[in-house]
């Protein structure tokens, strides 16, 4: 199936970039990717979609590129003359936007205006369409339950701030230039290629280590903070689907369903036998887990290690506590909903990272280093 | 002493803001792109009375060394890209001089002394087209321009660097001000410089866009006396800086041109290359809260600010061509 489409996508060894590349690759796009330069590599999400450019079936080509390089999306964007460009390429990370500011701001805010930029100067206004990522960290400290495309928007954080300036941006452009362009305010949503350092990810890969000895505890921030998590499979085709309209609209994606961080442990835990017990309150809140032992090893046991404790680190004065989207747009325009459910996403992804840790177990077990470090 | 760092000194802001820091006995550093420029086109109240010292709004290191050598108590940033037809011409300069210069500026504050009181020169911009009548802080935002989300993004910055690290630091959203020093770009002045001219029949003709276009026009001398004032309460607050009038583009002109003793209609000429994409609704501010905080009132109101710039032209263009 070709539809001869071309599109970009920025930020494509991301965890949505692999996702949307593999489902417009299933819909007969031409996909082009933007990467970085890193000195280490940075492609393992796409690796599997990827053919040596020598192969003429191959439909998949990277180039490399930087979003605060107004050159080289100008370059790449005149060579590839997309039909889509996918913005999806960010410093994504909350915490991580309060020690960069400044290159969270480049790279979010400028670079979306730098794309919109490179489709006016290379007039292709009117054959190229434009889609954001924006993110439910605009409404920060939430002006109104559940959150929805009228709710204001009050961002606590430097990636917040960095992406509502993109978000009137892409606004500005569609308005005063005609850009088919538009915002996915996108809540949050994981997958077994969530960036390690997401609090997902972060719980599912150190449970599975913990459950085979690999690992002693987690550290976690605020055990209370309510997200809406859905699957990025799910939002991918959202994201594909707003760029297929008629007109262009901002739509906000999610699953109206909220779990606290606490939900997230327990679920994942249930999803490895492990059964956990919650003690104390606040920054003194643990997690113990509770295994079952032989009678003949209970008078040598020890009092229990908690699995799971809370680290004031990474607790915010100015934390975003509660998140809920209202995707009732979507739906109604687009007949879109999630398919994948919580539970389904959490046993998705404990089931990916089990696997890797019992790759570890069997690495150190023949007395190798784990197989992702270099020494 | 007390020592104010101003960015933007050269400017009609930054010339009024130093003029009235200088009565109050401060001590003057401007941070200017250009010192030798700047320098020139020094008013003469200020010449030989303010220190200039070249930086960079791109770069935090240059930030860092100028607070550092001068210490400043209080940090003025009145630097920017203007509002006006440009607002569209470079918006990545724009993003990075109004909106990511304030980040770094603020990362410098934080790294020098977080005792430094920190004001920034926002702007009506940042409501767009509006949802409400009358503008205060309370106003959902709606940048309509690259300008206006430059504005937004440094005022949102400002707010978490006061909420997640104290700083004292503040937005004054300005409304539109003028004054005989606002440049030839803008349309008050374009408009009390073109009927000078034409009162010492030195043109026939006046080239405007939109007449109907309303503003909230305030004198930029009261406004920078409202940011000064910003910085001296108990906590840092933004504040809407405001007349509270709106008058059109056309009742500018009637002013401008009945001070002369001529009539507008005679003179002007439809101009439609000054329409900006995306207009703006017209906007009126609020500025209730400055009132109340800050003890905070207009002194000029419209009709003297019409007729002290046209005045200041016709002085100016007199001597000119004498």
């Amino acid at each position: 199936m070709r539809t001869g489409k071309t599109a970009l996508i920025t930020g494509i060894t991301g965890q949505d970039g692999a996702y949307l590349a593999q489902f417009l690759l299933d819909k007969g796009y031409l996909v082009h990717g933007i990467r970085r330069r890193t000195s280490s590599f940075n492609t393992a999400r796409i690796d599997h979609l990827y053919k040596d450019i020598h192969d003429p079936t191959t439909r998949l080509f990277l180039h490399y590129g930087d979003m605060t390089d107004s050159s080289s999306l100008i370059r790449i964007i005149q060579q590839v003359q997309p039909d889509e460009i996918y913005n999806l390429a960010a410093q994504s990370h909350v915490a991580v936007s309060f020690e960069e500011p400044e290159y969270t701001a480049n790279s979010d805010a400028l670079g979306p205006l730098r794309l919109l930029e490179a489709i006016r100067i290379l007039k292709l206004e009117n054959k190229t369409r434009f889609y954001q990522a924006s993110t439910s960290e605009l409404y920060g400290m939430v002006q109104e339950i559940p959150q929805k495309e009228t709710t204001p928007f009050y961002p606590r954080s430097p990636y917040g701030v960095a992406k509502l300036y993109a978000y009137w941006i892409t606004i500005n452009y569609r308005e005063a230039y005609g850009i088919y362009a538009c915002n996915g305010i996108l809540f949050n949503h994981e997958s077994p290629v969530r960036g390690e350092t997401f609090v997902t990810r972060k719980i599912t890969r150190a449970l599975a280590r913990i459950k085979l000895g690999l690992q002693d505890c987690l550290y976690l921030g605020n055990l209370d903070a309510k997200r809406d998590w859905g699957h990025a499979k799910d939002y991918v085709e959202m994201q594909w689907l707003m760029l297929q309209q008629d007109r262009a609209e901002d739509f906000v994606i999610a699953t109206g369903i909220q779990h606290s961080v606490r939900d997230f442990v327990d679920a994942a835990t249930q999803e490895l036998g492990m059964s956990i017990r919650w003690e104390g309150k606040g920054i003194e809140e643990k997690g113990y887990w509770i295994k079952k032992i032989k009678k003949q090893e209970l008078r040598s046991r020890s009092a229990p290690c908690p699995i799971i404790q809370v680290d004031k680190r990474y607790f915010r004065p100015t934390e975003v506590e509660t998140l809920l989207g209202d995707a009732s747009k979507a739906r109604e325009k687009l007949g879109w909903g999630p398919k994948i459910t919580f539970r389904e996403l959490v046993a998705e992804m404990m089931c990916e990272d089990l696997k890797s840790a019992k790759r570890d177990e069997l690495i150190r077990k023949n007395g190798y280093l784990n197989h992702d470090r270099y020494r | 002493m007390k020592t104010a760092l101003i960015t933007g000194l050269g400017g009609q802001d930054g010339s009024y803001l130093a003029e009235l820091l200088l009565e109050k006995g401060y001590r003057i550093i401007g941070a200017v792109r250009d010192v030798r420029r700047t320098e020139d086109s020094l008013p003469i109240t200020l010449k030989n009375k303010v220190e200039l010292v070249a930086w960079s709004m791109l770069i935090q290191e240059e930030m860092v060394s100028v607070m550092r050598h001068y210490q400043p108590t209080e940090l003025y940033n009145l630097a920017a890209y203007s509002s006006g037809a440009g607002m569209y011409d470079d918006p990545v300069g724009i993003g990075e001089v109004n909106g990511l210069s304030v980040v770094r500026m603020l990362e410098a504050v934080r790294e020098v002394n977080i005792g430094i009181r920190f004001c920034q020169a926002s702007s009506r911009e940042v409501f767009g087209e509006s949802f409400e009548g009358l503008q205060t802080e309370c106003t959902r935002v709606n940048p309509r321009s690259p300008y206006g989300a430059a504005k937004l993004y440094a005022d949102s910055m400002i707010r978490i660097y006061r909420q997640h690290y104290g700083l004292f630091a503040c937005s004054a959203i300005l409304f539109n001000h003028e004054s005989p020093r606002r440049s030839l770009g803008f349309v008050t002045r374009k408009i009390t410089h073109g009927a000078a001219k034409i009162k010492l029949g030195l043109s026939q003709e006046l080239y405007l866009g939109n007449l109907n276009a309303c503003r909230d026009w305030g004198f930029a001398g009261d406004y920078v006396r409202a940011m000064w004032l910003m910085l001296q309460q108990s906590q840092p607050t933004d504040c809407v800086i405001a007349t509270g009038e709106s008058h059109s583009v056309r009742e500018f002109c009637a002013r401008a041109f009945t001070h002369l003793g001529l009539d507008y209609r005679q003179f002007l000429a439809d101009e439609p290359a000054a329409y900006r994409p995306a207009e703006s609704v017209p906007l009126v501010g609020d500025a209730r809260k400055a009132k109340e905080v800050l003890g905070w009132e207009p002194q000029i109101r419209f009709c003297q600010l019409v007729d002290m710039m046209v005045d200041a032209d016709l002085q100016m263009l007199k001597e000119k061509n004498n």
